[in-house]
């Protein structure tokens, strides 16, 4: 059904717009805005938008629908519109990113409650949505990279929502900051874009037109270098907003957000922008296969690195955080190996069960009031049987245990990364199923942790300790239906219902095609059955040295609980590195322009200005008390004048 | 009669006003130069004028007679502020008038 594609966006605006006024007009009184009022309009909005993204994809034609709403440049070299695009890859994206983020925001009600900033809280989150709608549904890249920076401007906003605390504020700089970072490569590739075949390469119909038109071939061939420059400034970009290496240490630290914003955060908006606009451009990144290899050395760096750190994580979200870190990387492993459609499925089946997981660690925390240490936590299953359960059928699916969602998708990346060279596939697939057996050790360790053995806090909190609301329950077990039963989209084991493939097929098939060729030769294919029975083996190995490692005595709980030692330089490595590469050269850019370049300029305008006294000394000494020698003068410039003229006939 | 000597006249016409106007420390004389040497151009333009057609150089007989009109009111304005410059500083000596000097 047709409807104005701008509706979607505009209902979480107008969210964004009452909300505000709420939150501004309570202000003043003691008690806040009332809570039922302000969770009902911050849920409403959000859910609005998903209807109207449902409504938009019943019978979607093939092409999907494109709409310009105005524009927005117009000066002779550069042209953009506010173009938006609904076609099968932002449907897929808008619907769980409006469906998650509803039931997020839904959750929300039950765990802010009480909170000072309630009315402020749903405003920020309406407006995340908003700009992640944005950034999904644009047809072009600068309208993209609007609600890219949205999306930045919501998760500081979020990360630092509780700003009595410096460390939160702190985080929340770090994390605008290792963004702005990534949003200096979007905004150098969009430049390279630009300057390989003008502005309307930006649009993604007219790029993915042009790449293939054949009478642009020889352009298309000089302009391969920048072309390659562009790929790689725009992987930076999403490397910055997905937190891979090298702009990997924000995530970790924006846990210091509410929990439902951590969830919104890995599971609905923010870290799928940087996989999106990778499949979005896959037009561009299938012809430059240095940048797709780049890319999935990267994604297989990135996971396995996050999962080792994931280890030795005692804060529950931080463990998560690092599972989300390693996730990204599958993610980006599979766009590397030009397998664009399998990269989706797993930012979709993660969605739900990483929501699921954030949602449920947000209801343990919730029930300890606060409590985020693991090491305090323990014996959860029978105090909180309805999240321990969300939460076992979330890690199931987060390990890749058979029928699970994520196994599907886990699978099929991993499948599409043996296949994708005979040299390097194999190399490429042990690395990943490492990752996999690892990931499955940290998870069975959070599960045992938490929810097994006995309760390790004060015997005073374990009073205290209550299943959570309904309303933050409900959320959770629709995400578990999710991360259970959403693997099945693909599978094919269900006759009719494995429509994922053939959604995305419009957008991606193409690029890979093209890619392919690019790539080379493909190992010989092996059995589905074994990658599938390997896949299994990974997680039952990953849960056995997991339960054996963890369930003994759990160490006592000191001081905060980030590591120490020799494991924090696993997790903290690259906080050093940046300081290294990052910060270190600034600070001495800083000093050089402060003391050289500051001084050198001081001395230019000081010269200037002494040789100005000195003229202006010297002509004063021309302006003599005597009225006759003046008009003297003046007579004799204009003879000079006159001589001048004659000489040069006036033509000087 | 050539017109070159008509130019030479007006040429030293306008030398001696120059002169007097550089050289006498009397404001009344250096207004009186300038008179002179504004004079010696308005002979020059009639003597150029002479040497063109009848139809053509009316334009040269004309612009003189302006500029003795204007040259009128220059005076007029000149002697004012001589006399008030002589209220101001009690006297008519250029060399005096140094109050504006940077």
């Amino acid at each position: 059904m047709m409807i104005p594609l701008w509706l979607i966006p505009l209902f979480p605006l107008l969210g964004v717009l009452v909300l505000t006024a709420i939150a501004l007009t309570s202000s003043p009184n003691e008690k806040g805005a009332d809570e039922g009022l302000v969770g009902f309009l911050g849920v409403l909005f959000p859910s609005l938008a998903f209807i109207a993204t449902v409504m938009l994809s019943v019978n979607m034609p093939v092409g999907g629908y494109r709409e310009t709403i105005g524009t927005w440049f117009d000066i002779q070299v550069f042209h953009a519109d506010f173009g938006l695009l609904f076609d099968g890859l932002s449907r897929i994206m808008l619907l769980f990113v409006t469906g998650i983020g509803s039931l997020i925001v839904l959750y929300s009600m039950g765990y802010m409650h009480g909170d000072r900033g309630f009315a402020r809280f749903f405003a920020y989150m309406n407006l995340f949505l908003f700009s992640m709608i944005v950034l999904v549904l644009s047809d072009n890249l600068p309208l993209t990279f609007l609600g890219w920076e949205g999306v930045g401007l919501c998760s500081y906003l979020l990360i630092g929502f509780w700003n009595a605390d410096t460390k939160n504020c702190k985080a929340a700089n770090k994390a605008f900051l290792v963004n702005r970072v990534g949003d200096v490569g979007f905004l150098l590739g969009m430049l390279a874009l630009v300057s390989v075949g003008g502005s309307s390469l930006l649009a993604y119909p007219e790029l993915a037109a042009w790449l293939v038109n054949p009478e642009m071939g020889e352009q298309l061939l000089a302009g391969m270098p920048l072309l390659t420059l562009a790929g790689f400034l725009l992987f930076l970009g999403c490397t910055g907003k997905s937190a891979q290496i090298p702009l990997v240490t924000w995530l970790p630290d924006a846990m210091a957000g509410p929990t439902p914003v951590s969830a919104l955060i890995h599971a609905a908006t923010m870290v799928t922008a940087g996989v999106y606009l990778v499949v979005r451009l896959s037009p561009l990144f299938a012809i430059l296969p240095e940048v797709l290899m780049t890319i999935t050395v990267i994604g297989l760096l990135t996971a396995l690195w996050a999962a080792i750190a994931g280890l030795f994580q005692n804060d529950i979200k931080k463990v998560l955080a690092y599972s989300t870190i390693s996730q990204l990387g599958y993610m980006f492993m599979a766009a590397g190996v030009a397998a664009f459609d399998a990269s989706i499925f797993h930012v979709f089946t993660h969605a739900f069960f990483k929501a699921a997981l954030f949602l449920g660690a947000g209801a343990v925390i919730h029930s300890l009031a606060g409590e985020q240490d693991m090491r305090k936590m323990g014996g959860m299953l029978r105090k909180t049987p309805v999240t321990a359960t969300v939460m076992v059928f979330a890690f199931l699916a987060i390990i890749g245990f058979p029928f699970f969602a994520g196994f599907w998708s886990k699978d099929l990346i991993l499948e599409h990364l043996f296949m994708f060279n005979h040299f390097w596939g194999p190399v490429f697939y042990t690395i990943a199923l490492l990752t996999a057996v690892i990931t499955a050790v940290y998870m069975t360790r959070l599960m045992v942790l938490t929810f097994f053995g006995s309760y390790r806090g004060s015997a005073e909190s374990e009073k205290h300790i209550h299943e959570a609301p309904f309303c933050m329950l409900f959320p959770m077990i629709v995400l578990t239906l999710g991360s259970v039963f959403a693997g099945f989209l693909w599978a094919g084991l269900i006759p009719g219902a494995d429509f994922f493939k053939n959604w995305l097929a419009p957008v991606v098939a193409v690029p890979q095609m093209t890619a392919t060729q690019y790539i080379g030769v493909p190992s010989a294919h092996v059995s589905t059955w074994m990658f599938a029975a390997l896949g299994t083996l990974a997680a039952i190995l990953g849960i056995l040295i997991g339960w054996k490692a963890f369930s003994g005595p759990v160490p006592q709980a000191k001081g905060d609980c980030a590591p120490t030692g020799g494991k924090a330089d696993w997790t903290f490595a690259f906080d050093k590195l940046h300081a290294w590469c990052g910060i270190l050269p600034t600070r001495f850019l800083a000093w050089v322009t402060d003391v050289i370049v500051n001084r050198l300029v001081m001395f230019l305008q000081w010269f200037v200005g002494a040789v100005a006294v000195i003229f202006s000394d010297g002509v004063r000494s021309f302006q003599v008390r005597k009225v006759r020698m003046q008009l003297g003068f003046s007579i004799l410039g204009m003879l000079a004048v006159l001589v001048i003229a004659a000489i040069y006939g006036g033509s000087l | 009669m050539q017109a070159i000597y008509i130019q030479i006249l007006a040429l030293i016409l306008l030398t001696i006003g120059l002169a007097t106007a550089l050289s006498r420390r009397n404001m009344f004389f250096v207004l009186m130069g300038i008179e002179l040497s504004l004079n010696a151009v308005n002979l020059s333009l009639v003597g150029f004028a002479k040497t063109l057609p009848a139809a053509a150089s009316i334009a040269g007989q004309i612009i003189p007679l302006f500029t003795i009109g204007v040259a009128a009111a220059e005076a007029c304005v000149g002697l004012a502020v001589v006399i008030l410059l002589f209220r101001n500083q009690e006297t008519v000596d250029t060399d005096n008038y140094s109050n504006m000097k940077g």
